[in-house]
């Protein structure tokens, strides 16, 4: 990657957190991306069966006085980040349909790898009520004890796992 | 708040994801081998811009911490819930964010991890009673971990400031250690001379933070629940 596609970490990371402080300072709260797919899924089984997604004790909550789950704000913000990943992809001419492996595994095995890992992060990301931006980082910045548990302990995880698929990567 | 206005925000959170370099699923799994360190440093950078910032604009009161949503502690469940998101993501090579800025941008792996991502969702949501009890136990409200230590909340954050350079510094080492000195595009002159400039300008800022009387403009006792499912709930179902 050229350098102007690829910016240094610490920059890149700076408006990361620049966007998480526009988004105290005008929503009171910050940014995330799991929330938002929790909606998605809320929605799609209420399209499905209604009164068991209004009654369930997780999903009830999205539709309590008639709300509509993808009215929220992390909606919002999900789709701007779409938006803005797509735009920062197209002008650097990055935008192509890929499979992205390391050089020792099929693109068949990396695509059931990334099913299982998402699967479990979905999981995840619940248990512990947000993911890498909404908890770690956001919760990070407010000196929350819980988030920076989730971040050390994502650490823990990752490299508890990453002797056993190394052959994904390296 | 006017709901559109969560749009731009998302457009530079994306915007910034991209060229962190962060749509490629290998740079961000490469941070669990030390072969690319980008995933601490940018988490580092981030975290202390959002904490610089939220405090420091609370500080000179241009933000209304009381309004700011602070996220609650549930100890054990987040510590159990971060080991299984570092599986995930080991094995997935994304997390959630990510993933979103991938799919965008074309990469099929991120698409698929989606799709595994909103399964995991369903089955947390639809199997809810069966760890529900969990989810909400070990809860220890708004904890901050100033009030966890004890110290004042201007020594914290020179605190994170210096982990968070420490951090970044000996992961940068690490990587050179382990790997060899392979990755010339961020090891180039202007990269290290401006990450150098920002990373002195963030320990004078916490410096400045640890002399400022930070007790006054904190009201501890306020506390916004969010998106915790109360408890009631719980016992409705019978569990």
């Amino acid at each position: 990657m050229k350098f102007e596609t690829r910016w240094p970490p610490v920059p890149a990371g700076i408006l990361i957190g620049v966007s998480m402080l526009l988004a105290f300072v005008v929503a009171g709260r910050g940014i995330g991306a799991s929330g938002a797919m929790t909606r998605l899924v809320a929605w799609v089984q209420h399209g499905l069966f209604p009164t068991a997604t209004e009654q369930s004790v997780y999903f009830g909550k999205y539709f309590v006085d008639g709300a509509h789950p993808l009215n929220d704000y992390v909606v919002f913000l999900l789709v701007g980040l779409l938006i803005g990943a797509f735009v920062a992809a197209w002008r650097s001419g990055e935008l192509r349909l890929e499979v992205l492996r390391g050089p020792n595994i099929t693109n068949r095995n990396r695509l059931v790898l990334a099913l299982v890992g998402g699967v479990i992060s979905g999981f995840a990301a619940r248990l512990a009520r947000g993911c890498t931006s909404g908890q770690g980082l956001v919760g990070g910045a407010e000196l929350s004890v819980g988030a920076w548990a989730f971040l050390i302990c994502v650490f823990i995880g990752g490299w508890l796992v990453a002797w056993f698929v190394r052959k994904q990567w390296i | 708040m006017n709901l559109w206005l969560a749009i731009p925000i998302g457009i530079v959170f994306g915007y910034a994801l991209f060229h962190a370099g962060f749509t490629d699923s290998r740079r961000i799994a490469w941070a669990f081998y030390f072969k690319d360190v980008g995933v601490p440093v940018v988490m580092f950078s981030a975290i202390v811009t959002g904490m610089v910032g939220l405090w420091g604009l609370s500080l000179v009161g241009l933000l209304d911490i009381s309004l700011v949503y602070m996220l609650p502690t549930y100890l054990l469940p987040m510590a159990v819930g971060g080991v299984l998101f570092g599986v995930g993501m080991v094995i997935g090579g994304y997390c959630p964010g990510t993933a979103i800025a991938a799919v965008a941008t074309g990469k099929i792996d991120g698409m698929v991890f989606i799709g595994g991502f909103l399964i995991g969702s369903l089955v947390f949501g639809d199997f809810f009673p069966v760890w529900g009890d969990f989810y909400n136990s070990d809860y220890l409200g708004a904890f901050r971990l100033d009030q966890w230590l004890g110290i004042g909340l201007g020594p914290m954050v020179l605190i994170i400031v210096i982990v968070a350079v420490v951090g970044t510094i000996s992961m940068i080492f690490v990587q050179d250690f382990v790997w060899g000195e392979k990755d010339t595009v961020t090891k180039s002159r202007p990269f290290m001379k401006l990450q150098g400039a920002l990373i002195a300008f963030a320990i004078v800022i916490g410096i400045i933070f640890a002399f400022f009387p930070t007790e006054s403009f904190i009201d501890d006792t306020v506390e916004t629940p969010f998106y915790i499912v109360p408890k009631a709930d719980m016992t409705s179902t019978g569990l």
